[in-house]
């Protein structure tokens, strides 16, 4: 089993999707939201997934596919 | 990943029994602070809240360090930013980049002329040392605290500046150093690290892949990755930027600053660096002090976000010249957002032709050759400027952070040719006409 801390922005055109069900429906992933702000036009989830490291993988190209921007936890770590 | 396993001794020890350079019986650092609920955690190496993932911040005994900080300490201190090792993050003597920081404040007369500003200055870290930008100053803090929490290996990843600086400190305390870059940068832009001998790591992967990878990285390895586990007090660093402007100004604080934003860090650090100043009495307070950002326009996430009037910020690809604010989901974009606003200040932004301008004008007024960053600051402080937001007679700081020398391929075909004649008077006279 693998753990991963992701930040997920959700588009103004995504947020009123259950997206986060849809994973947890599709893949065999755990997830845990531990922070979130959500507004009518945008919004982002800080959660734990947890799941073999190839569920994962699938889970965050599926959320990538459906428009949601995936970072580390950490956001941006390359730097200038 | 993220389960960090480094050593701490040092720090368990210190929080222990208290303990700093110049006092071995009380300590100036508590601990670390999430920044979002406010829980305490040891000075380790560590990064994130495991209650709320808030980023954390280093919590300072203010009383402490009042009880020990002057004007005339510092003064009396090194020609380094380390002159305010009382407040900044370590808990012992200096031992990385004893000799960033004290870059000169330059009054900007003449291009304070060309702008409509009486009261403009630069702070001028084109030539802070050793590598030439302001990341001198976040990895002197982020890699002496890396020694004294035990550490033997530093890494980063980065496009420029910061492999710079990592590279070259590292080598000049013998630690071992990991820079991690995407494998499709240009050659050129990597020699400036290899002279230092780090190990150069190219991932085969785009910008997201890198940052995934160097974040399963620094949960693994027990190394000193400066703006991971170590970002606490790698931050600190910058807040240098303003205890120098202020001592060179004769202990004042400015009342508008204009701050390029990559993260977003440097800009909350430089003003929590005047919070700190007015809060120990060093200074006066200044409640007028607008704090200002500076975005390119091809990577200006916080920018949209403050002229849209949101807290959201929406990452970006980027898309700009400015290689080293092209941070297209800053960790720190939502603080440096809520400064700007809670300041009253503003954020302009610049396209790439704009950042040429800014450079230009830069050296044609001051005499300072200034990377894509300088370019994107003066290219913003004009439309500042030009928009009403900054007053002739304001006290006006503009933060000027790399050297021109790293990016010179951003001026190919923006200069003139030279002028070429024939060695003889004849030919000089006839085509240079000097007295014209």
């Amino acid at each position: 089993m693998t753990q991963m801390r992701l930040h997920l922005t959700f588009p103004e055109e995504r947020v009123r999707e259950p997206i986060i069900y849809e994973i947890c429906r599709k893949f065999p992933v755990i997830v845990n939201i531990r922070r979130a702000d959500i507004s009518l036009d945008s919004g982002w989830v800080e959660l734990e997934m947890d799941g073999e490291l190839a569920d994962i993988e699938r889970t965050v190209s599926y959320l990538r596919d459906r428009g949601v921007h995936v970072d580390p936890l950490e956001k941006s770590i390359l730097e200038g | 990943m993220n389960s960090q396993s480094a050593p701490h001794q040092e720090s368990e020890r210190t929080l222990a029994e208290g303990g700093t350079a110049s006092s071995p019986k009380e300590s100036k650092i508590k601990g670390l602070k999430c920044r979002e609920c406010g829980r305490l955690y040891p000075a380790v190496a560590i990064h994130i809240c495991e209650f709320c993932f808030g980023p954390l911040e280093v919590d300072y005994d203010y009383a402490a360090i009042g009880r020990r900080i002057s004007r005339r300490s510092i003064e009396e201190g090194p020609q380094s930013l380390w002159r305010y090792h009382e407040l900044l993050p370590v808990t012992g003597t200096p031992t990385v980049g004893l000799h960033a920081g004290m870059t000169p404040l330059i009054h900007a007369k003449r291009l304070g002329k060309l702008l409509g500003l009486d009261n403009l200055y630069l702070k001028n870290d084109t030539v802070n040392h050793p590598t030439l930008s302001f990341k001198d100053r976040v990895v002197a803090v982020a890699m002496t605290r890396a020694r004294e929490l035990g550490f033997d290996t530093v890494a980063c990843a980065s496009t420029g500046n910061l492999a710079n600086s990592v590279s070259a400190h590292a080598a000049s305390v013998g630690m071992k150093c990991f820079v991690f870059i995407p494998h499709d940068l240009e050659a050129g832009k990597i020699l400036g690290n290899l002279i230092y001998n780090p190990t150069v790591v190219a991932v085969r992967g785009n910008y997201d892949d890198v940052n995934r990878l160097c974040s399963e990285i620094g949960g693994e390895y027990p190394w000193a990755f400066v703006n991971i586990n170590i970002r606490p007090y790698y931050a600190e660093g910058s807040k240098s930027l303003a205890f120098e402007t202020a001592e060179q100004l004769g202990w004042r604080i400015p009342d508008q600053v204009v701050v390029p934003i990559a993260s977003g860090s440097l800009l909350t650090k430089i003003r929590k660096g005047f919070q700190e100043f007015e809060k120990l009495g060093l200074v006066s307070p200044n409640d007028r002090l607008k704090v200002n950002g500076a975005q390119a326009e091809g990577c200006s996430p916080v920018y949209r976000a403050f002229v849209s009037g949101k807290n959201h910020l929406v990452p970006v690809k980027p898309n700009t010249i400015a290689k080293s604010l092209a941070i297209g989901n800053p960790a720190d974009g939502f603080y440096s957002l809520d400064v700007v606003f809670k300041s009253g200040g503003a954020i302009a932004a610049a396209s790439d032709p704009e950042i040429v301008e800014g450079m230009k004008i830069l050296a044609e007024t001051e005499g300072v050759f200034a990377e894509t960053a300088g370019g994107v600051t003066i290219a913003s402080l004009r439309k500042l400027c030009a928009e009403g937001r900054i007053g002739r007679k304001d006290l006006t700081v503009a933060y000027i952070t790399g050297n021109g020398l790293k990016t010179m391929e951003a001026l190919a075909g923006a200069l003139p040719d030279p002028v070429s004649i024939d060695p003889t008077l004849a030919s000089f006279r006839k085509t240079v006409n000097p007295t014209n």
